[in-house]
């Protein structure tokens, strides 16, 4: 079937309006971080924690809100260091989301308008693209990150509402819109058809997979970074070499929350990467003879799912939790993007269905 | 699958209720650290996280090698070339085991132990998963708001039945129960527990590792992998000396091999003709007839690059195809010596410009060697005939003839797509260009060389692996071990009742519950939900008498930290 | 203080110290064997892809059945390299010498000057030669039997189609591949590799030598 040209131009179309569109986001969720709502100010998010809680679980028989914020009032002593306010834990249950985003501020509000709105323009040519080529829109380097990458945004955001990191927001969203840029200027390719030897069924399962894994662990690997900046700070105010105080640092999540969420975006991600792998070896089977034979790609990949394994590991081992399962995690990423832009392009092997000469 | 060795401080593992593993000490008091507790000592090493932890990355840096240089098995024409390019070097890297990393014996250290301390880690811990199906719960504690989540209210219930109430709403939720014996004196409790299937799920994976390791063993042992390159109109029968390639399992022999004959009728090959991708192939299609033995029935298969071939336990894939020009040569006594499709492969320049040979070793008096360069769609450049498209649209060939010995008289077996030229003299001075029909009348009176045109070849690939199977088996049992472990969590949830704050007050029941590592969080919106359909079920059992005012109720779910 | 909390007593877990270490020597066991296994399907593994891989006529084995072990010859016809039709059924009663070949392969012109010889000395005597030429072309087969002077008739067998039916007799593994066929058509000896004048004249002696 002949390539719709003209649905072609309208994805790229609503790909530049997703870029502006998510562009805008960043500079909100910036523009919260200077203007906004002071976050984790001890008294106030404590005292709204309490009430938001009793609120919740009402149906239990809370009893006036001030008797239950006075019970609460000594935090208890966990086993992290950090002061009990909305840190230790993850409040998805207390306010419904709707109301969380309004109460977190109006930049907040127009950030997450902003990038849902993008989100959607981002789907939209995402989805025309593979109308326009008749098939599951990955089948070049080009269509593949503009996929990861919106995965990797829908993703973050729905993380982002449900554990309410609005302050994460600059990081992750500016990530995608600067991997976004750079596909667009750099590796562009028009739509067209495949080469033969992808034109099966398997595409739409292993790259569909191997798409959705990436685009999922996009997200830890900003958060790993944003987690060893503050590690590092966290340490450098112990060890008196700065000053504490530093206003980003402090409306960040703290260290324990940051490690968390990364936990948890990987345990997601995991799984569908091993599928991936999975399915890669059957289509291999079916195409080539083999299940696995150490193709350049298909080791890469081995090698980053060894070190998402490691890094699952290392925060069950003493001594290796926290900085260092990080720098592991962050490691598998680079190993992931390695095999995307250096060993498909330039090892050739019998992957090299990139489109990039 | 976090906490394959589960924290010595986490309270839901059994090990730290029982002392299954001695520290490393002597034998016998006042004995020196024997050979035995050497052993001791370095199991318990092998099979701790921190080891698994550094085998792990060990893994991923040897298969970076791996990766980066040629292998002997998938690429050996490129390892040869690393040999000519890097003199040097290559012979160390070989000595290291480079050209082969996947195979070699440092890296299968690894895995081994990697795998031997899986297995020493996995195995007790299915014992003790075995062990535990049987075992109850604990017995609930006495201070249930010190838990981490916890709920208190009141009911009307007496305290036992208020306790029968919880234990059949947790019992329908899937909670393993304890009931106080007779021998308690706190009768009204129970403790409820839930999630063993996610140490279930945990070993189910690991062991599902272990499976595909064996089933690929079971595969390099008892399975074959063979080649075969196939001229349009020729027929193959599956055979050991008709195969290019042949390597077989350790265990397997020649008379494995299905007995069938395949032969390639017609392939066709059509590509993108304009355009961005102008060029790309765009189908395949070979159309080939086989029989399952001789003697058999003929059937018809249209193979392609995403379907093969099932036959006799075997299957056959298109691996590759290219061009087999067809030459004739007459020699000095005008008789045809040589009259074949001759195979040439395609080199990296694209669009099919192909390289190949013809050796003539029986043309009187001196044998013949040709090297030639056929060219699909031949566009002159600057004196250079190039390709411009990869389908045979106008076909020509390049050739430099050659007189003397081609070396195939004695001595080691040749390659049919390399020219010995060492003791041979070159018969034209620069290569001779044909069109289909044309000949190349050699120097001498020694005879000509006619290009009667060309017909397509494809490679076929012959594989047969009893361990496929069972490895897509384990590797989807990983997959579910893996979401099993992930998703459910290990969960206790306690209920007491007693009687108070006053005798007209009815019952105060207490619900506390905890979650073992509950990083994957959830479990306070489970607590939370348990709580409230607790307290529904007690109400509707003992609905508030109307008149009454409704009782004091002081419910305070604490949160401690995580 | 959570593990105060939840450990109790838990009277299944008590066990008596003899079923203890009896139980910790079971899972030494398994654990044992399990790595055993490992490290023989491993060490099976490693170097299993360099076994095996076909000797074109590398080194030479040659191998004599007894009488009563004798595999028998499976029939065939084909085309010579002349054009007429034989077939192998008309040989039985006399010696067959069977030698697989192809112009393209480098043993068989080696061999071809000692296959000359041994016809030249046998077939006097009633000894036939035939050949099989196997993945090979008329033309160039022709030109083969020329040069070497081959004055023995040879069967087409371009697929190898008659290679693998006796090659379910005997382990055919490449070419050159020379048998040597009774006279009640059996398989009495054979030759994997390249033919030595010695090695093929004392196994076709022996074979006629026995009664017929």
């Amino acid at each position: 079937m002949p390539v719709n040209v003209a649905l072609g131009h309208v994805s790229n179309a609503f790909l530049i309006a997703a870029l502006v569109i998510y562009s805008l986001s960043v500079v909100a969720f910036a523009g919260d971080f200077a203007f906004g709502r002071p976050r984790r100010a001890a008294a106030a998010a404590h005292g709204q924690q309490a009430r938001d809680r009793a609120a919740a679980l009402a149906s239990v028989g809370a009893a006036s809100a001030a008797g239950a914020a006075a019970d609460q009032a000594p935090a208890p002593a966990t086993a992290s260091a950090a002061p009990a306010d909305d840190a230790g834990t993850m409040p998805e249950l207390a306010v419904p989301a709707l109301r969380a985003i309004r109460e977190a501020g109006r930049w907040i509000v127009a950030a997450v308008a902003f990038a849902m709105l993008g989100a959607a323009a981002h789907t939209t040519a995402v989805i025309t693209r593979g109308l326009a080529v008749h098939r599951a829109p990955w089948g070049n380097m080009y269509e593949f990150v503009t996929a990861l990458t919106c995965v990797a945004a829908i993703f973050f955001l729905f993380a982002m509402i449900r554990y309410r990191v609005w302050t994460l927001g600059v990081f992750v969203m500016g990530a995608v819109v600067v991997t976004l840029g750079l596909a667009d200027t750099l590796i562009y390719t028009a739509p067209g058809d495949l080469v033969p030897a992808l034109q099966s069924y398997w595409l739409d399962i292993h790259v569909t997979a191997m798409t959705l894994a990436t685009g999922i662990f996009f997200v830890p690997a900003v958060l790993g970074f944003v987690y060893l900046w503050v590690d590092r700070y966290t340490r450098r105010v112990a060890a008196g070499q700065a000053a504490p105080g530093n206003g980003i640092v402090r409306r960040l999540p703290t260290i324990e929350q940051l490690d968390r969420l990364t936990y948890r975006t990987i345990v997601f991600g995991f799984p569908v990467w091993t599928f991936g792998v999975i399915a890669g070896a059957i289509w291999a089977d079916q195409a080539w003879g083999r299940y696995w034979g150490w193709d350049p790609v298909e080791t890469w990949a081995f090698i980053t799912w060894v070190l998402y394994a490691a890094f699952l590991h290392a925060r069950a081992t003493a001594g290796w939790r926290g900085r260092r399962a990080h720098y592991v995690q962050l490691l598998g990423f680079a190993s992931l993007i390695f095999n995307i832009l250096v060993v498909q392009v330039f090892i050739a092997g019998m992957h090299s269905y990139s489109g990039v000469s | 699958m976090t906490d394959v060795r589960a924290p010595e401080t986490d309270p839901f593992d059994p090990a730290a209720e029982q002392d299954d593993h001695p520290r490393p000490g002597p034998s016998s008091p006042g004995a020196a650290f024997g050979p035995a507790d050497w052993l001791k000592w370095g199991w318990r090493q092998l099979t701790s996280m921190r080891i698994a932890l550094i085998l792990l990355f060990l893994l991923a840096l040897a298969s970076v090698p791996g990766s980066m240089l040629p292998q002997q098995g998938s690429n050996p024409s490129g390892v040869q070339q690393y040999y000519t390019s890097h003199p040097d070097l290559a012979p160390w890297l070989d000595r290291l085991g480079l050209f082969n990393v996947f195979a070699a014996p440092w890296f299968a250290a690894i895995y081994l132990l990697l795998f031997a301390s899986l297995v020493g880690c996995v195995v007790p811990r299915t014992f003790r998963l075995a062990g535990s199906a049987r075992t109850l719960p604990p017995r609930a504690p006495r201070h249930l708001a010190r838990l981490p989540r916890s709920a208190e209210y009141t009911t009307a219930l007496p305290p036992q039945e208020a306790v029968e109430v919880a234990a059949r709403v947790l019992s329908g939720r899937g909670f393993r129960l304890r009931r106080p014996d007779d021998a308690d004196s706190s009768q009204d409790w129970v403790s409820a527990e839930k999630g063993y299937l996610r140490e279930a799920g945990n070993l189910l994976f690991h062991l599902a590792l272990l499976g595909v390791l064996v089933s690929v063993a079971l595969g390099g042992l008892f399975g074959y992998k063979a080649d075969r390159l196939l001229v349009q109109g020729q027929s193959f029968a599956n055979t050991v000396s008709a195969l290019d390639e042949w390597h077989p399992g350790r265990f397997v022999t020649a008379a494995d091999l299905g007995p069938f004959t395949i032969k390639l009728n017609r392939f066709d090959a059509s590509y993108i003709a304009s355009g961005q991708q102008r060029g790309q192939p765009s189908s395949f299609d070979a159309r080939v007839t086989y029989t399952e033995h001789p003697g058999g029935p003929a059937r018809s298969f249209d193979l392609d690059v995403n379907r093969p071939l099932s036959v006799d336990g075997a299957k056959v894939y298109l691996i590759g195809h290219g061009y087999a020009p067809e030459f004739t040569v007459t020699d000095a006594r005008g008789h045809v010596v040589y009259k074949q499709p001759t195979p040439f492969v395609a080199g990296a320049s694209g669009n099919f410009l192909s390289e190949g040979v013809v050796k003539v070793p029986d043309a009187q008096p001196e044998q013949l060697g040709f090297t030639g360069v056929f060219v699909p769609t031949a566009v002159n450049v600057g004196g250079t005939l190039e390709s411009v498209f990869p389908a045979a649209d106008n076909p020509a060939v390049s050739l430099i003839a050659y007189a003397g010995n081609l070396g195939m008289d004695s001595g080691a077996p040749q390659s049919v797509y390399e020219l010995d030229t060492t003791a041979m003299h070159r018969l034209t001075a620069s290569p001779q260009v044909l069109q289909p029909g044309q000949s190349l009348k050699l120097p001498d009176g020694r005879g000509t060389i006619t290009f009667t045109g060309y017909v397509p070849w494809v490679s076929l690939a012959i594989t047969h692996d009893p361990g496929q199977l069972p490895a897509l088996i384990c590797g989807i049992a990983s997959l579910g071990g893996l979401l099993l472990s992930f998703m459910i969590r290990r969960r206790r949830v306690f209920v007491r009742a007693r009687s108070g704050p006053s005798a007209q007050n009815g019952t105060t029941v207490q619900v506390g519950g905890l979650a073992r590592t509950d990083a994957g969080g959830g479990f306070e919106a489970e607590f939370a939900g348990l709580a409230a359909e607790l307290r529904s079920a007690h109400e509707q059992a003992a609905p508030v008498p109307p008149g009454q005012p409704p009782p004091q109720q002081a419910a305070q779910p604490r949160h401690e930290g995580e | 203080m959570l593990r105060a909390l939840s450990r109790g007593t838990l009277p299944a877990r008590a066990l008596p110290v003899r079923a203890r270490r009896r139980r910790r020597v079971v899972l030494a066991a398994v654990v044992l064997a399990g790595v055993l296994l490992i490290v023989v399907l491993v060490t099976s593994l490693a170097g299993s892809g360099n076994s095996g891989v076909s000797t074109v006529g590398g080194n030479a084995s040659a191998v004599v059945y007894q009488a009563g072990h004798r595999p028998l010859a499976p029939e065939f016809t084909g085309t010579t390299l002349t054009g007429s039709k034989l077939s192998f059924s008309s040989y039985r009663g006399k010696v067959v010498v069977l030698n697989f070949w192809g112009s393209w392969c480098v043993p068989c012109r080696e061999e071809a000057p000692i296959l000359a010889a041994v016809a030249g000395k046998y077939q006097p005597s009633g000894v036939s030669f035939l050949g099989v030429d196997v993945r090979d072309t008329t033309a160039s087969a022709l030109a083969f039997t020329h040069s070497f002077h081959v004055a023995y008739p040879s069967v087409i067998d371009q697929s190898s189609a008659i290679t693998l039916d006796f090659t379910a007799k005997v382990p055919i593994a490449g070419t050159p591949t020379t048998l040597v066929v009774d006279r009640t058509g059996h398989i009495a000896g054979a030759v994997f590799g390249t033919v030595t004048y010695p090695g093929l004249t004392a196994i076709v002696a022996k074979v006629t030598a026995e009664g017929g």
